[in-house]
């Protein structure tokens, strides 16, 4: 009995361990194999403290935390701009740092690591036997599920896993990208610790062996055979990936000798096989053990749905044209209110150079409130690179953006976009894995819950904020017509469909400038019509609007005013209809005469 | 900084440095055509080296061949099973994955690996076994000492990766797997069998570990832990070239790996050399994620993931 209340322990620290690690991999995308080494960090701390200064082993944990947070959120540094390869490979680079560094301190006990810890008190109670760790391994394993749980299904989660799916358009809808990654990899590196310490305290010993690269990769493998992003399949991972030694000893009579020999090579073929028949892991993400036991089965969003769907009609220019306003005379109104409407956005002077190549040089542009600019020119006109530079995606080589009179050159994207200056991206960047929902509810500003400290202090602003998130992303989705597909992940949407939800999200940031770069490219007619609709509906509502666009009929009927852009200049602006009868913009363009 | 060392001791270094550095070139020469082709995360990579060497005493003690023809086979034989374990284990899995195909790869290689040493253990025994192959020889060159085994060893090692680099270049099955390199579903959409391409790089690069392994095996012994540190360095030094540079600038990269593992010894005790090499390593990425815009032309995959 006490053999098995040992594995139970076992199962218990080795699922709190990774549950940590599956906060960082799961949710943020962020891969780690160091998190054993981060353990080793708490271990050591809690080791140390309480051989050489008989400290509590509570107390060594908290020490242990606090520097692991410290070195997680370094590593996580230059961890930002690499891909998974490289993430994999500086997590082993820097867990091999620190191993190495143990093992060559002589006050760490070099490669004997410490051993003879005293046992753990907890409060007067001394926790010696199996049985005693049950309840504190159980306790400790349930305060990390609930802090990753916290944070993963929270709004801050949300923007973690939009991190994760996309980075470049989390930024571009005002997330501080860098310290979201920072913040999650250090947090996540002190659970770690927390849990290292336990299993040191638990042993009775940290050596360099308990967090080995073997244990490493066996955290590793807990979490992507119980499913990333899902912490009860992390549990269950634990208890698999634990419990296989002695089930198998006792199902299968083999020698003590080769039994663990046996033993690694059916774990080894079973992570193999289980990849190949799970890859995403035994319970994916979003699954609940609770909610499928009480019979909600996750719907299943017909392909039909998706296919033979056509967007609600707004017939704003049905409309206009029964009132019998005609083309010329709605473009000599549309260019007298350009005229009369205040500045909002105005460029002076902004220019970048790659090397020898002018990507844009000496760019003037305003964009006035109530009103719809379009940017036309051939392709590699620079035309997404003005965006580029406009958002601070790119930073100009000279010249200034002012926003309503401040400055904006200088700031990130996602201190831009927070100013009021939102992009939507040509090849649309939605989180694919999450729904459309989401999607949306991810670009509406000034989220409580998207703060650690309000997550974990005030919880009904959270829940209030969250709710209001909610019915707002829901306006918008209704606006665009996609009510119906709130749950959908936008991954399962057509084209079409991804085109009304990018707008959907980028109204939803409420932003005063929208910069829409071919919001109606690639899509059939019937569609056309209807995101131009809503860009015209958003025109009245006072926003202001900017679109780079190539099918002229598009431009010839949202644009008030129309830059023509060639080789990174701006070579000409005004009515469509002034710049299509030049006779050498035409030839520009459209490459005849 | 004092030069602790005489020059004596320096060159010895600079000779020990280079011969091990052939074999940290050639595994990761390897490593970076599986990775840089096929971007499978092969961790079992490790495993076939080992089973090379197990494979050669197998031929050489049970069968009684004699030693470079069960060499050889020995290569061979692993170079299969290489190729077997892309066709049978990664090519369905990553199909079967999708976007998470490459953790997925990763964990089933890992699980591989596992597999594969212990089945090692099984068959042969947990016991370190001498192979004892050609002859040893020590020769004596401007004070410092080496072994034919070293010599052989930087000769194969450089042959292989120069006739490696012409194949990439003149031959038709070169371009074949830079096409693929570069893009597998274009180069599918040309005609080129990405799918076989995959397994090709998976023969050739099993065949690297596999002399490398060998050699090690002669010179030390063989083990079922004895791939656990090269797949490390294979790592290492097919990142640090880059995953889709030339096979002799990730040679290159091998030695100087080596090399700096073997200087760091003299301002550092033996064992924080291999730290030193990592910390090196940190460093180097770091700046290479600070200098972001100019590392991501450098390899295939984008850095930021679209």
């Amino acid at each position: 009995m006490e053999l098995w209340l040992n594995y139970l322990d076992q199962v218990l620290i080795y699922a709190t361990l990774a549950l940590s690690l599956n906060l960082l991999l799961g949710y943020a995308g962020q891969v780690s194999v160091a998190h054993a080494s981060f353990g080793a960090i708490g271990g050591y701390a809690m080791g140390y403290l309480s051989l050489t200064h008989n400290w509590n082993f509570l107390f060594g944990t908290v020490i242990g935390m606090a520097l692991a947070f410290v070195i997680g959120s370094i590593v996580a540094l230059p961890a930002l701009k690499l891909t998974v390869e490289y993430l994999i490979l500086l997590t082993l680079a820097v867990s091999s740092v620190i191993l190495g560094l143990l093992i060559a301190t002589p006050s760490m006990g070099g490669t004997f690591g410490l051993i003879g810890l005293p046992t753990a008190n907890l409060f007067g109670w001394h926790l010696r036997e199996p049985h005693d760790w049950v309840l504190p391994s159980l306790v400790a394993m349930l305060i990390v599920y609930a802090i990753c749980h916290r944070i993963g299904e929270s709004p801050t989660g949300r923007v973690l896993k939009g991190i994760r799916e996309d980075p470049i358009s989390t930024q571009a809808l005002g997330k501080n990208v860098f310290g979201y990654k920072v913040a999650v990899f250090g947090i996540s590196s002190a659970l770690a610790a927390f849990a290292g310490a336990l299993l040191a305290a638990w042993l009775q010993l940290a050596t360099p062996s308990v967090y080995g690269f073997a244990f490493a990769l066996t955290i590793f493998a807990i979490v992507i055979f119980g499913g990333m992003g899902n912490l009860t399949g992390t549990v269950l991972g634990a208890a698999v990936v634990v419990l296989l030694e002695p089930v198998l000893r006792r199902v299968v009579k083999i020698e003590a000798a080769r039994a663990s020999i046996v033993q690694l090579i059916v774990y080894g073929l079973a992570l193999a096989v289980l990849m190949r028949v799970r890859p995403q892991g035994a319970l994916p993400e979003g699954f609940s053990i609770w909610r499928w036991l009480r019979g909600e089965r996750a719907r299943r969003h017909r392909i039909e749905m998706v296919e033979g769907w056509v967007p609600k009609s707004i017939g704003v220019h049905e409309r206009a044209q029964a009132e019998g306003v005609d083309d010329v005379s709605d473009e000599i109104d549309r260019h007298r209110k350009w005229l009369d409407a205040p500045v909002v956005l105005e460029t002076s002077g902004v220019g970048k150079r790659f090397g020898g190549i002018v990507a844009a040089n000496d760019l003037h542009i305003e964009l006035r409130r109530g009103t719809i600019a379009a940017l036309v020119g051939p392709n590699g006109a620079g035309k997404t690179t003005v965006f580029n530079l406009l958002t601070g995606a790119i930073a100009p080589d000279a010249g200034s953006v002012k926003l309503n009179g401040e400055e904006l050159v200088g700031l990130n994207p996602a201190q831009v976009a927070r100013k009021g200056l939102v992009r939507s991206f040509q090849d649309v960047r939605l989180f694919n894995r999450l729904s459309c929902l989401q999607n949306v509810m991810m670009a509406v500003q000034h989220q409580a819950g998207e703060n650690f400290a309000t997550l974990a202090f005030a919880h009904r602003r959270v829940v209030a904020v969250e709710e209001k998130t909610r019915t707002a992303a829901m306006d918008w989705l209704g606006f665009v017509g996609m009510t119906d597909f709130a749950d959908v992940p936008a991954g399962a949407l057509s084209y079409g469909q991804t085109k009304l939800v990018s707008l959907a999200r980028v109204l939803a940031t409420e932003a005063e400038v929208l910069l829409l770069d071919e919001p109606a490219s690639g899509i059939d007619t019937r569609w056309v019509d209807t995101i131009l609709d809503l860009i015209e509906t958003v025109r009245e509502q006072g926003r202001t609007v900017c679109v780079v666009e190539h099918n002229l009929h598009v431009v010839g009927r949202l644009a008030d005013h129309t830059y023509f852009m060639e080789l990174g200049e701006i070579t000409a602006a005004g009515t469509i209809a002034e710049l299509t009868n030049t006779p050498r913009l035409a030839e520009a363009y459209f490459g005849t005469s | 900084m004092i030069l602790a060392v005489d020059a004596e001791t320096l060159r010895q270094l600079t000779v020990d440095g280079f011969f091990r550095g052939c074999s940290y070139g050639l595994l990761g020469v390897g490593f970076a055509l599986i990775l840089g082709v096929t971007g499978r995360f092969h961790f079992a990579y490790g495993f076939t080296y080992t089973f090379a060497a197990y494979m050669a005493f197998t031929f050489t003690f049970r069968v009684d061949l004699p030693f470079w023809p069960s060499a050889v086979l020995g290569v061979l034989v692993a170079a299969v099973v290489g190729a077997a374990i892309e066709r049978l284990v990664y090519r369905p899995l990553a199909a079967n994955a999708g976007p998470t195909a490459l953790l997925a790869v990763f964990v089933a290689a890992l699980g591989l690996g596992i597999a594969g040493d212990n089945l090692v253990r099984l068959f042969w025994g947990s016991e370190t076994q001498a192979y004892f192959g050609p002859t040893k020889k020590a020769y004596h060159v401007w004070d410092t000492v080496f072994l034919n085994f070293d010599v052989w060893q930087a000769a194969s090692g450089i042959v292989i990766t120069i006739l490696l680099a012409l194949t990439l270049r003149h031959t038709a099955l070169g371009r074949r797997i830079k096409a693929t390199r570069v893009n597998p579903d274009l180069a599918r959409t040309i005609g080129i069998d990405a799918d076989s391409t995959y397994v090709i790089c998976f023969f050739l690069g099993t065949i690297c570990a596999g002399v490398a392994a060998i050699w090690y095996a002669l010179k030390f012994t063989v083990d079922p832990a004895m791939g656990s540190s090269p797949i490390i360095y294979a790592f290492v030094v097919a990142f640090l070239a880059g995953t889709a540079r030339s096979p002799i600038r990730v040679f290159i990269t091998g030695v100087l790996v080596a090399l700096i593992e073997q200087y760091s010894s003299i301002w550092l005790s033996v064992r924080w050399t291999q730290t030193a090499v990592f910390v090196v390593l940190v460093g180097y990425l770091t700046v290479l994620a600070v200098r972001s815009s100019a590392f991501a032309a450098r390899f295939r995959r984008p850095i930021m993931r679209a």
